[in-house]
């Protein structure tokens, strides 16, 4: 006596044919969103407006982030910076208020990251910093933003991206960085 | 393509958008969290954020003085290595002083004042601020002060040098009281001793392992845990790999292989407390052979004529070729070096031993040789180091307690009632005593019984500074700093010590406001006696230079002779050590020995060191007692069966792990588990054997002969799983141990011709 699967397994078509086109709707998803939803523009505590600062007041993006040449994290200015300043300046504005009710209160800022590198990422800025390469390459036109967003791929601003590993690399790639696709270079 | 029904249809397009929906959520859900990023308030000055800063310091996890550099971030201490500029450590360090981050960050360290407001021992403290513990401690001084009563005050301390020890003999003086104890259980109070019976000056030579081309060490852990075993281990590795020539050859003599006699050429096992005698036969054969040509030979052919090599075999138990080889081997080994210590000084025969370890070195020359003992100058800080306290000072200062000698005891940084016999009731001693001040940064057992508690800084915190005792040839001293902020409401203990001066109006002969001070004071003198070539920048730069390094030293070396009183060498012999309990009833000797972890206990609320393998027995977090497989097979013993070990001072119980190289009639077992207080990682794990040694003072000494208690071994019937991290120590087929090829052994014809034959 023959005993035959074929028919068991035709029974089994439109339940397979419900999870393939299930399948397919996650992978559509996943990609809709990394593709259209990446990483954006966190709302700050303050309205602060790097364009403001670096443009329309020509500060140099190393007055405040003093620490990216000398450090692996490029530093965020202490309370007391900011109010070195705004003190003086601008000191009725409703942003700067809230500024100064931070010093007041000695309280730091609770800022958001915006560019961030998972953990197991060995990066400094220092060396970044003393090889020439520009903030911009890396952060985008940063200058020109009231809220510093992450967008994705454009034409005019190529590496305005989320820091992907594929951004280092095409970049070491280029500069014929010196060990610069080892694994162990960023992976340690 | 079949016709697909409007329900198939629908169906379809629901999973569709279900999965779709999934997918979007799915990648929203593992993008980053989101981080803050937290800026200062004030930028510190200190440090910058991403940088490293190190500072050099000193370690002070056990007395040796090694240096240590210590990498801080963003204001935190994160990793402890050693001082490369360091005469001590010279870039290296233990894993007790790695550690040491764990002091600093333990979660059960003491945050702040306490006073005990129940009974003593029942862990009802309230917390206090800073002004009530210092006052409620100082109007109980000053009053005792001007009762004239001042002599009733004690101060019980860890072994220190430096300029701490000086200011605490400052403010007892100023007590009017000359009750002022370091003490460490681990002190070498027979070595001292002997080279004070032998040299005639308490202190410690230097002893040039680093280019001793043959090293005899009786009983001497220097490894694993004996005076300085990080600067120890260095100058091993030297003898072995750094000498021209052939390496430098080791015989290890005790009765239980220490991770040191694993080291060893040649690891031999005296019967315990023997090991002198067995010197003084090495010592016979040297004058008896005609290796030494002293002028006075004739002298020591007289004290050392009870000791030929067949009354050594016979006392020692070791064969007289052996007695012989080890001899000649001595003898013709330029340099070779004797030393002794541990277990051997812990008998009741100590002094005696030591001093005949003494006698070979004498004999063979190499008093103030490269390679051999070297004396060292004078200390550079102060003229002398604070007195040790001794078994016997304990006992005395117990005594005074239960007479009600003592009104107030302040106890810094030991933890006696761990480290004191069961049989000494030390801490019943210390009931009696009205008032009790703790300086501890943890509540560990002694810390329990105080009525105050006025916690002290880390050494990751406070300022110190040490002179390194022993020496190491040469005067140096380094300074400790502070690396860290405090992380709680806590005081250095100089300064809890500075503050209570000030209360009590000592300021006339206790000028200083706080350590720091006191410490430059007392390096400005330093530097304008012997400053040297810093001279140029005056103190400030010297001093800074100083914090910068770590360590000063100077290129000085002792200078003068050294000739033996003839009465010493007429004194020479060694007596049969004494043991507590009789061989009928305590068939068996027990070894205590340091953990190399745990040290004396002081370290065992350290996670790190808790689950470090013992270098010997790869045993972890226990406790565990040493027995030789020949007396396991005897008693029915295997591995973790749980026996109870009693002496005539009490009993413990802890499970049995067979060591094949003790000898059979020893038991050992490690000091450092059974703390019922000390926080969580020391609490209630493993026994300490200390509990049940008696408490035998050696005679010469005063210290304690902790290796002369004689136990016996009951089993209880239950069995533990020993928790370790080594497998089975035999083959057992596994293929694991291969030194030779398939070919070996194979019957093929050589046609080489053997120097012997085999008789067939």
């Amino acid at each position: 006596m023959n005993v035959s699967i074929v028919p068991a397994l035709k029974a089994l078509v439109p339940a397979a044919l419900v999870v393939g086109v299930a399948f397919a709707g996650v992978l559509l998803g996943y990609w809709g969103n990394d593709t259209f939803s990446p990483d954006t523009s966190p709302v700050q505590p303050i309205e602060f407006s790097h364009k403001i600062h670096a443009t329309d007041n020509e500060i140099p993006c190393q007055y405040c982030h003093t620490q990216a040449r000398r450090s692996a994290s490029a530093g965020v200015p202490s309370v007391e910076k900011c109010v070195g300043c705004h003190n003086e300046v601008a000191a009725d504005k409703p942003q700067i208020r809230k500024l100064l009710n931070y010093w007041n209160n000695k309280e730091p800022i609770p800022w958001v990251k915006v560019h961030d590198l998972p953990d197991f990422v060995h990066f400094t800025h220092k060396r970044h910093v003393a090889a020439g390469i520009e903030c911009q390459t890396c952060h985008g036109p940063v200058e020109t933003m009231d809220r510093v967003r992450v967008k994705r791929t454009t034409d005019e601003h190529p590496m305005e991206a989320p820091l992907k590993m594929g951004v280092c690399l095409d970049c070491h790639k280029n500069f014929e960085v010196e060990h610069g696709t080892d694994c162990w270079t960023c992976h340690k | 393509m079949p016709n697909i029904e409007r329900r198939d249809f629908l169906k379809l397009v629901g999973a569709g958008g279900v999965g779709v929906g999934a997918g979007y959520v799915l990648r929203e859900s593992i993008k980053h969290p989101k981080e803050n990023l937290i800026p200062h308030i004030v930028a510190p000055e200190e440090y910058s954020s991403g940088i490293a800063t190190w500072y050099n310091s000193v370690c002070s996890m056990c007395s040796s003085g090694c240096g240590i550099s210590v990498r801080t971030r963003e204001g935190r201490a994160k990793k402890i290595e050693g001082n490369p500029l360091h005469p001590v450590s010279q870039g290296k360090l233990c894993a007790i002083g790695q550690s040491g981050l764990q002091v600093l960050y333990n979660p059960d360290r003491l945050t702040g004042p306490l006073v005990q407001n129940g009974v003593r021992g029942s862990d009802s403290f309230a917390q206090i601020s800073w002004e009530e513990g210092l006052s409620s401690v100082a109007n109980r001084l000053e009053l005792l002060n001007a009762a004239g009563r001042g002599d009733r005050v004690a101060f019980l301390s860890e072994g220190m040098s430096g300029h701490l020890a000086q200011l605490l003999e400052l403010f007892m003086e100023q007590m009017g009281s000359d009750r002022l104890l370091h003490y460490d259980f681990d002190h070498p109070h027979s070595l001292y001793a002997a080279h004070q019976q032998f040299f005639g000056e308490k202190l410690l030579p230097y002893y040039d392992l680093k280019n001793a081309r043959y090293l005899l060490s009786f009983g001497a852990d220097f490894l694993g845990s004996w005076i300085s075993p990080v600067h120890h281990s260095i100058g091993f590795g030297h003898s072995r790999e750094g000498l021209s020539g052939a390496r430098g050859r080791f015989v290890q003599i005790e009765p239980r292989m220490s991770v040191t006699g694993a080291a060893a050429d040649e690891w031999i096992a005296a019967k315990p407390g023997t090991e002198g005698i067995l010197a003084l036969g090495i010592a016979h054969h040297l004058v008896a052979s005609g290796y030494y040509q002293g002028d006075d030979r004739n002298e020591w052919a007289v004290a050392l004529a009870d000791y030929s090599e067949n009354v050594v075999a016979g006392k020692t138990g070791i064969p007289v070729e052996t007695i012989t080889r080890l001899a000649d081997t001595f003898a013709s080994s330029e340099p070779s070096l004797a030393i002794g210590g541990g277990s051997a000084g812990n008998h009741s025969n100590g002094v005696e031993t030591l001093v005949a370890v003494n006698a070979l070195n004498y004999l063979v020359g190499n008093l103030g040789k490269p390679g051999g003992l070297v004396f060292n100058p004078a200390a550079a800080g102060q003229a002398s180091q604070p007195h040790q306290a001794s078994l016997r000072d304990m006992l005395a200062l117990a005594e005074d307690a239960r007479q009600g000698q003592i009104e107030v005891l302040v106890i810094n940084g030991v933890n006696p009632v761990f480290t004191m016999p069961n049989g000494t009731e030390f801490g019943e001693a210390l009931a009696q005593i009205p008032l009790i001040v703790s300086l501890s940064s943890f509540m560990d057992e002694t810390a329990a019984l105080a009525d105050v508690i006025l916690p002290s800084h880390t050494y990751l915190e406070s300022w110190g500074d040490s002179f390194p005792e022993p020496g190491v040839g040469i005067p140096t001293g380094s300074i400790s700093q502070p690396v860290v902020a405090p992380l709680y409401n806590t005081k250095a203990t100089g300064d809890t010590v500075l503050e209570l001066s000030q209360r009590l109006s000592f300021n006339e002969a206790i000028p200083w406001h706080d350590m720091e001070g006191c410490l430059k004071e007392g390096w400005r003198k330093i530097f304008s006696q012997r400053g040297g070539r810093a001279q140029a920048g005056g103190f400030d730069l010297f001093w800074r230079e100083l914090c910068k390094a770590g360590a000063w030293g100077e290129e000085a070396r002792f200078e003068g002779t050294y000739a033996l009183d003839k009465a010493v060498i007429a004194g020479i012999g060694v007596q049969d050590p004494e043991f507590s309990g009789s061989a009928d009833d305590y068939p068996f000797i027990l070894h205590p020995y340091l953990s190399m972890a745990l040290h004396d206990g002081s370290a065992a609320n350290l996670p790190w060191m808790q689950e470090l393998p013992d270098p010997m027995t790869s045993v972890v977090y226990g406790s565990w007692v040493e027995i030789n497989p020949s007396t396991a097979k005897k008693l029915g013993l295997v591995e973790g069966d749980l026996v109870d070990i009693e002496s005539i001072e009490g009993s413990i119980r802890a499970p049995v792990y067979v060591y094949p190289a003790i000898m059979p009639d020893v038991v050992a077992m490690p000091i450092g588990q059974g703390h019922t207080k000390f926080g969580r990682y020391a609490e209630n794990r493993g026994v300490n054997p200390i509990e049940i040694l008696s408490s035998r003072v050696e005679e010469h000494s005063g210290g304690f002969a902790s290796s002369a208690t004689r136990i016996k071994i009951t089993p209880t019937g239950d069995r533990v799983e020993i928790v370790k991290t080594g497998g089975n120590s035999r083959e057992l087929g596994r293929e694991i141990v291969q030194t030779t090829g398939e070919s070996a052994g194979t019957s093929a014809k050589l046609n080489s011709i053997p120097i012997t034959t085999v008789q067939t």
